[in-house]
């Protein structure tokens, strides 16, 4: 998906404006694997999940998350590193046609911050929800937690993290200064990562029960907030593609 | 870049452009709403909603409009302003549901086999649509905040009655009266769960006898007033396209 | 080319369908229960539990079972875990793997929290009835609020049978009989589908026209009035009102097919009955106590003092779940789960019999892997570095007397 910088040199009218087949592809992607943990978390979580000092549950589920932890140190530093490094250093001086190609581009990767936000804040916090009232949780590293904390909300912050670099790499709209809600809607949801920190302290501490509307729990609450700082950036957005075809709209 | 080079070959395809942009605009915003919303509510609001034995007619009917209008008054907030479109509050309560149900169904039953009677979500429709409507009739944001933050409240608990009366039919057992719904939180044992985290039915409300549903709902839509207010600006502000300047980083 | 994209899309989206299904109707077998990583001294220090008994190893779908026994509030209660003001006799399984028929302390049914009493002892019963198939670990547990849950001993029962035979008959007080597991589930489908789909009906009606860039253009211009027509007002009038209606036309049907329905009942049960013991005629002293790291044992110097009017020896010493016995004086025969039973687990210098009036010192050594299995060991390690456990001394026919010990206990690396 970051590959369109090579295309300003290239022959701007063979690329489709919008690459629909990445569209599908990372839609499909995210769809997979999360179907797949989940059925991993339906096979592992009651077989071996429950008793953290059993050998099993570092089998199946502490490797786990070595695995990803490192995955998604390498995902990340790889993706993030290869934006960066392939940036247009001439974004002003690209065509109409190449910025909205660019923008259909950033939307895709828009799509799948929201996507990958979904599966995270929605599908697997909720779900955490369910496990914690079922069960006895014995560990900061429960399943779901595995699941949920390592694993959905890194997927979300690299994406969005992503989609951010790709804007400010390679949009003329995002060249001068810093968009604020751009960031704040990446960087919210980042902090309900490190807020896990307060939340397992807040259970050991003093707060024995697994009740949801604690508040303990208000931290997610409010970095959950900057997921509205979306619609600052769809503003910003709507406004540039605005002009790229105000004329021909008309 | 250059104005007089144009971005699309035609109007056609302008159009199309447009459009495509729209569904992608849109499902970003519906995902991503749905997940913010979704972590909101249940963190503010959740135990309320995971499980019929703590929809009761006081902390539910107060706690759940109050912490679930926020969402829907910021987006409202945005579409309506910057789009006049008048489905700010019904996108959000779509997706919210959106997502409870495929968990609710998919975890709650699939995973750990609560029934699906036993952890239903609550309907939060009626007030959405209502919302929306008046948003857009008035156009004003103090009218929806007051009329639209008050039936809010008010619509919450008989938009839900239809769905939970069934399980507030009482039965004796062993000796003791309960709800079809207390028997639920009874019965489907959830280990991580004690009875006594239940936030239900607390204080007395004595002067009102039975009509403490009417009461908590009232008093709901007060606060939904108050709250709708608080998000709207915080919708706008949400809703801001600023840059910080890269000398102020 | 496109017809094998299509079936090759068609068959991954059943894959995905048939992989999801897998996983929900996977019978498994589920490891035990985290109670091991409760702190040692929390296990020690507070709900004792003993005599149980479960009354049936495996059971069928629809099958109860019971668990059984007592248990003992330890009057020495930690002061990191707050007291049973308010607390809630639970059963630690995965999931509603049984559902809880029935539960009682002291006679009494317990739907609801109760308050329990330092140093006092209750019976108590869980009735389950087997509802999803697998072998589960089924430990009885008590949750105090703020405590959180404080687990027992658990052992594995294997359910058999199918889930989907699993009917959870109630008859209501209004006469009708009703089957729990999945009563009024249509109704919450059919309201729930209905309001969805008059939400979707209000977003389709505006996302079916163009909606962000030309809507904006429009607004920047200044001509956002242009944006909703009268038509538009008048579909939203009638979507509105609609809601309104129906909202309260379906709550006065509900009303009318409902008239008996009643609020959720909720408060604490106070005044819960303990059982009457008798005040043991036998005292015992802790002089020290040690726990041997390497031996994975512990050692503890008792003083007893036999008060009563007939000779006693210690049988068993009970601590966190696990019993260690004097297979001379005493032997298990409840089917007590063997992870947490060590049979020749205790040791007594002299375990002749104590005469009426006698005094002894006595070396007292419980040794066992539980000491590491479970996890008790790690009490060295806790911030109170105390031990407790309840002693059972035993006369010659049988007779038993319970004695509690609280003592410091100081940890032997060599």
């Amino acid at each position: 998906m970051a590959a369109t910088t090579e295309s300003v040199k290239a022959d701007a009218k063979e690329a489709p404006l919008l690459n629909k087949r990445n569209l599908f592809a990372g839609l499909m992607l995210y769809l997979v694997f999360y179907v797949w943990v989940r059925w991993y978390e339906g096979i592992y979580g009651w077989s071996a999940g429950l008793d953290s000092f059993a050998p099993e549950f570092e089998t199946y589920w502490m490797n786990f998350l070595y695995i990803e932890l490192v995955l998604e140190v390498l995902t990340a530093s790889i993706l993030w590193g290869y934006i960066w490094k392939t940036r247009d250093r001439k974004v002003m001086s690209i065509t109409p046609r190449e910025e909205l190609r660019r923008h259909f581009t950033h939307w895709t990767w828009l799509v799948m911050y929201g996507w990958a936000i979904y599966w995270g804040a929605s599908y697997f916090t909720e779900q955490d929800g369910t496990w914690h009232q079922t069960i006895v949780r014995d560990t900061d590293f429960t399943p779901s937690h595995i699941i949920e904390f390592y694993l959905a909300y890194p997927i979300y912050i690299i994406t969005g993290v992503s989609a951010f670099l790709y804007a400010k790499t390679r949009l003329p709209t995002y060249q001068q200064g810093l968009h604020l809600m751009y960031t704040i809607s990446v960087i919210g949801p980042f902090m309900i990562l490190p807020n896990v920190g307060l939340n397992e302290w807040g259970h050991t501490f003093w707060f024995m029960e697994e009740i949801f509307v604690a508040p303990l729990h208000y931290g997610f609450v409010f970095f959950g907030w900057a997921t509205l700082a979306i619609l600052g950036v769809v503003n910003t957005e709507v406004t540039a593609i605005s002009k790229l075809l105000k004329k021909d709209l008309a | 870049m250059s104005a007089s080079q144009s971005a699309v070959r035609s109007r056609a395809e302008a159009v199309q452009v447009s459009r495509t942009f729209d569904w992608m605009i849109l499902f970003t915003l519906f995902t991503a709403v749905l997940g913010g919303y979704h972590i909101h509510y249940m963190l503010t609001g959740g135990d309320w909603d995971f499980w019929t034995d703590w929809k009761d007619r006081r902390l539910w009917v107060t706690v759940a409009p109050i912490v679930s209008i926020t969402f829907p008054a910021a987006v409202q907030a945005c579409l309506w302003w910057r789009y006049r479109l008048p489905i700010g509050a019904t996108i959000c309560v779509v997706a919210l549901m959106l997502g409870e149900w495929i968990n609710r169904y998919l975890n709650f039953w699939g995973w750990t086999y609560f029934p699906v009677n036993f952890c239903f979500p609550s309907n939060l429709i009626p007030g959405a649509i209502v919302l929306d409507v008046i948003l857009m009739l008035g156009g004003s944001m103090t009218l929806t905040a007051v009329v639209g933050g008050l039936a809010w409240g008010l619509l919450f608990y008989p938009g839900n009655w239809p769905i939970i009366a069934p399980l507030h039919v009482p039965v004796e057992y062993n000796g003791m009266m309960m709800t079809l719904a207390d028997l639920q939180g009874y019965h489907y044992v959830r280990t991580g769960t004690p009875e006594y985290i239940r936030m239900v039915e607390k204080g007395t409300l004595r002067t009102f006898g039975k009509d403490v549903a009417p009461v908590s709902a009232f008093f709901s839509g007060f606060v939904s007033i108050i709250i709708y207010f608080l998000w709207h600006f915080f919708g706008k502000w949400f809703a801001k396209t600023d840059f910080i300047a890269d000398d102020e980083l | 080319m496109k017809i094998i994209k299509d079936k090759v899309s068609k068959l991954s989206f059943v894959a995905l369908l048939v992989t999801l299904t897998a996983a929900m109707f996977y019978t498994p077998t589920a490891s035990a229960h985290g109670e091991k990583s409760q702190a040692a001294f929390m296990r020690m220090r507070t709900i004792h539990w003993y005599d149980l008994d479960w009354s049936k190893d495996e059971v069928a779908i629809n099958e109860t079972m019971t668990i059984s026994g007592k248990f003992h509030v330890f009057s020495g209660w930690p002061e990191t875990v707050d007291k049973p003001e308010v607390a809630f006799l639970n059963i630690g399984i995965p999931g509603p793997v049984f559902i809880r028929q029935g539960s009682w302390i002291g006679g009494q049914l317990v739907p609801r929290s109760v308050t329990l009493e330092l140093g006092e002892t209750y019976d108590f019963k869980v009735l389950l009835k087997a509802r999803r198939p697998g072998d589960w670990h089924v430990h009885t547990m008590m949750n105090v609020e703020g405590g959180g849950p404080i687990i027992g001993p658990g052992k594995w029962v294997t359910i058999t049978g199918s889930m989907s035979e699993f009917v959870n008959p109630i008859v209501t007080l209004t006469g009708e009989t009703i089957n729990l597991e999945d009563y009024a589930l249509d109704n919450v489908y059919f309201w729930h589908a209905l309001w969805y789909a008059i939400g979707l009906a209000w977003l389709v009606f505006w996302v079916k026209r163009p909606m962000f860039i030309p809507r904006s253009i429009a607004v920047v211009d200044g001509k956002a009035d242009s944006l909703i027509s009268p038509l538009d007002r008048k579909i939203g009038i009638a979507f509105a009102l609609g809601t309104v209606v129906l909202v309260m036309a379906s709550m006065g049907a509900t009303n009318d097919a409902y008239p008996v329905t009643t609020p959720l009942q909720a408060g604490l049960m106070r005044g819960i009955k303990w059982i009457d013991i008798p005040a043991p005629t036998v005292t015992v002293k802790v002089e020290d106590a040690t726990y041997r790291v390497p031996g994975r044992a512990m050692q503890m110097t008792l003083t007893i003092t036999n008060n009563g009017d007939a000779a006693v020896q210690l049988g068993e010493f009970n601590t966190a779940s696990v019993r260690f016995l004097d297979a001379e004086v005493y032997e298990d025969e409840s089917g007590y789960p063997d992870d947490i039973l060590a049979e020749e687990g205790l040791t007594v210098s002299d375990n002749s019999p104590l005469a009426p009036g006698e005094t002894r010192t006595v070396e007292v050594t419980a040794s066992d892997a539980a000491w590491e299995v479970y996890r008790l060991a790690d009490l060295i390690y806790d911030p109170d570095s105390r031990f407790a456990g309840l002693l059972f001394f035993f006369d010659e026919e049988g007779n038993r007397q319970m004695v509690t010990v609280d003592s410091p206990l100081i940890p032997s690396f060599i």
